[in-house]
């Protein structure tokens, strides 16, 4: 049973290793790619490792989650795992149709933040009285919508250096290696366009979640604050470019913050879980 | 020896370099002309806007002045200026590996015009491929050019040659697809109707979905917009065609400010905020500087135009340093083949030399005291006096060669002739192959030394 036990950590762990191994030599052939012209071939094999990445990633959620009998969509040890991959797989499907190539050296990196911050929050399994059926519709549209509003947030970070250096007028260098500023102006919007509903969606049933669980920690305020403060900035981004034609700069500066709060919920969920798995380490380690 | 004739933007005007400039039509017969010429065992022509050239490969290698003075000649006759005496100036030479490094500076775009150009490579594969099928290119010249093309390849992979755009047109085209991508949903407006609105609209105006034309006189506008496939407009609806434009290159001849803050302001509001680009090539200025600090809104004026290109010929030249570099260890490399190649007729003549000498006594002794010996011993002795040749040779041969690779070689040949008595007929010291050689070798690539020396080992 030891035996069993250790050859399915060990093949965990293999694959998390893989899985670091093609994000960090996909990042490394983005930063190539961007730092010098002469690497184009780097360009295009970076996209190819973030794919073999997100193929490790997905088969490693996938065994871990049978090897420690957790379901993927619950708790925060998946979500932001689950989020990196579903972000890969968006970019992977959608990077030629927008000709966003290069938003692949934000995605890779953000993947890999993800994967390592997944590994450093524990597994939790949800206190039976959190168990509800309306759970992981939650957790999946978030997830969902988290993948997306990465993929805009590189957009808009992408957006920010090209507009910079076209203001500056400076453009040598990296200016010819990213892409246009229409096509990542409209790659951002979409990616907004799409995950705002599932945000919307993820908002509804946290607060009933929430309301059905009575839960009132400080914690699960701040969530739900940061939550709504992250529906009210994309909504906002989303009317204003709809409005008052606050494309470009503006709706990117809007996404980043968006973003940024998304960012604060889940870092909110990681102090609450590893606050929660604190008496138990406490305990663990008097034993 | 490779030799190089020619003249270029370097060293004639155009009104000198027209007059040499040969169309693909008739190069296969100038091509056969220098052929010919019994000074010259392999040709190539090159013929482009800022170069013409002769590369050739000497027949005596000693007296390369003798081709050089044949290929003048001959392009001078071509072109119909008789003796040529008074565009001598205007010609350039170069021989042995002077020509060589100038053969691959040229194919690298490093003689270019424009420094790291990408045309002159197809040019000069161009060229080469007349050569070839004129059959007018062997081993030596052959591989040179192959030689050159590996330098031209390494030159733009390993270096920044190629970044940045040179000229005003290309720093436009390559900004506006940095803004929109391609062009192809997007409508330009020409904001004037003079020479420089009309050269715009050729480079920008090629991928665009509609071109406008906006002057203040609308008869020249209709004019020029007809010629171009666009729409011509009232100078009065400037502000309605600034909602509608996506791309606009102004070059009136206004004193004043033709697009002002507030007119792009006011037309950004109704276009929702999508992004405008100007071109202003006008000078005085057509558009308010401050028109650049609108969000979403981008101005490059002649100046703005003229610093990138001169940062991209900044960056080139820095890089040509070291493209230099790379052109410099080729050449030593393709020096070393060429000395090998020096060696190749010694080695030939060495090896006829024992192979005969042997086979004359087994063909002396077979027919004497072994006569009795069956056909299948006699072909095991013939066997094995092959096999003796080979191994008994095996040494001198490559010590030959290796000599031949340095600077030694003349020296080595000349101890070999004289300790085998080998016959001293015309020797190549700075080696070049047989006219026999030639088939086969102008398709020849790769670095082995030993294509073309026809020599079993």
């Amino acid at each position: 049973m030891q035996i069993q036990a250790d050859v399915s950590n060990f093949f965990v762990d293999g694959l998390f290793a893989a899985t670091v191994m093609a994000y960090l030599a996909a990042c490394a052939l983005f930063v190539a790619f961007l730092g010098n012209e002469r690497f184009a071939s780097a360009g295009r094999l970076a996209p190819r490792l973030v794919a073999l990445g997100a193929v490790l990633h997905a088969g490693h959620i996938v065994v871990s989650s049978l090897v420690w009998h957790v379901c993927p969509v619950e708790g925060i040890h998946f979500a932001m795992s689950v989020v990196s991959v579903l972000a890969c797989a968006v970019y992977l499907v959608m990077r030629r149709r927008y000709h966003i190539d290069v938003v692949g050296a934000f995605v890779a990196p953000l993947a890999l933040t993800f994967l390592l911050a997944s590994r450093l929050v524990a597994a939790t399994e949800p206190a039976q009285r959190y168990r509800s059926t309306i759970l992981p519709v939650h957790v999946t549209v978030n997830l969902l919508g988290y993948a997306l509003f990465s993929l805009a947030f590189a957009a808009a970070v992408t957006y920010l250096l090209q507009e910079r250096r076209l203001k500056n007028k400076q453009l040598l260098g990296i200016f010819r290696r990213l892409p246009s500023l229409d096509a990542l102006d409209r790659a951002e919007h979409r990616f907004l366009l799409a995950g705002f509903p599932l945000l919307t969606v993820g908002i509804l049933t946290g607060t009933y979640w929430a309301h059905e669980v009575e839960a009132g920690s400080a914690t699960d305020i701040a969530r739900a604050v940061l939550g709504y403060a992250t529906w009210v900035l994309f909504a906002a981004v989303l009317s204003l470019r709809a409005a008052a034609g606050w494309r470009g700069r503006r709706a990117a500066y809007g996404t980043i913050a968006g973003f940024t709060f998304a960012v604060l919920v889940l870092i909110v969920y990681w102090i609450k879980s590893a606050s929660a798995l604190a008496p138990v380490a406490l305990a663990a380690s008097l034993r | 020896m490779i030799v190089v004739v020619g003249l270029s933007h370097k060293s004639a005007p155009v009104e000198v370099r027209e007059r040499f400039a040969t169309s693909a039509d008739v190069l296969p017969a100038v091509l056969a002309r220098l052929a010919s010429r019994p000074e010259l065992k392999e040709v190539m022509f090159l013929s482009t806007c800022n170069r013409v050239e002769v590369f050739a490969a000497a027949s005596a290698p000693e007296r390369p002045d003798g081709a050089v003075r044949a290929v003048r000649a001959v392009m001078c006759d071509h072109a119909g200026v008789g003796e040529g005496e008074a565009l001598l100036p205007y010609f350039y030479e170069r021989t042995g590996p002077e020509a060589t490094r100038h053969i691959f500076r040229v194919a690298a775009s490093l003689d270019s015009m424009v420094l790291g150009e990408p045309q002159i490579l197809g040019q000069v594969k161009e060229a080469f491929d007349a050569a070839t099928a004129a059959g007018t290119l062997g081993n030596y010249l052959g591989r040179c050019i192959h030689r050159a093309f590996t330098v031209a390849k390494r030159v733009r992979t390993e270096t920044q040659i190629g970044a940045g755009s040179v000229s005003i047109s290309s720093v436009a085209v390559d900004l506006a697809r940095g803004i929109f991508g391609d062009l192809q949903d997007h409508t330009v407006l020409l904001l004037g109707a003079g020479e420089m609105a009309e050269a715009a609209a050729k480079s920008l105006g090629k991928g665009a979905r509609h071109i406008r034309v906006c002057n203040r006189s609308f008869d020249r506008g209709a004019a020029l917009a007809g010629s171009i496939g666009g729409d011509a407009v009232q100078w009065d609806a400037l502000g309605d065609e600034l909602v509608r434009a996506d791309v606009v290159v102004a070059s009136t001849a206004s004193p004043n400010y033709v697009v002002t803050r507030d007119l792009v302001k006011r037309a950004m509001k109704q276009r929702k905020g999508k992004t405008l680009f100007f071109i202003d090539i006008a000078v005085p200025r057509n558009v308010e500087p401050s028109v650049h600090e609108i969000d979403n809104v981008y101005v490059y004026n002649v100046d703005d135009l003229e610093q990138q290109v001169a940062e991209a010929m900044k960056s080139r030249h820095a890089e040509a340093e070291q493209a230099e570099k790379i052109v410099t260890h080729e050449l030593s490399e393709f020096e070393k083949w060429a000395r090998g190649q020096s060696v190749a007729p010694t080695i030939v003549k060495l090896r006829a030399r024992t192979h005969s000498v042997l086979m004359a006594e087994l063909e002396r002794t077979l027919g004497g005291r072994l006569r009795h010996l069956t056909e299948g011993d006699r072909a095991a002795l013939q066997q094995m006096m092959e096999s003796a040749t080979n191994k008994l040779l095996h040494a001198p041969t490559t010590h030959l060669r290796d000599a031949g690779a340095g600077a030694d070689g003349l020296d080595a040949v000349q101890a070999v002739h004289r300790l085998f008595d080998l016959p001293d007929d015309a020797e190549a010291p700075a080696g070049e192959p047989k006219r026999e050689e030639r088939e086969g070798g102008a398709g020849g690539s790769g670095d082995d030394g030993e294509r073309g020396k026809g020599l079993p080992h």
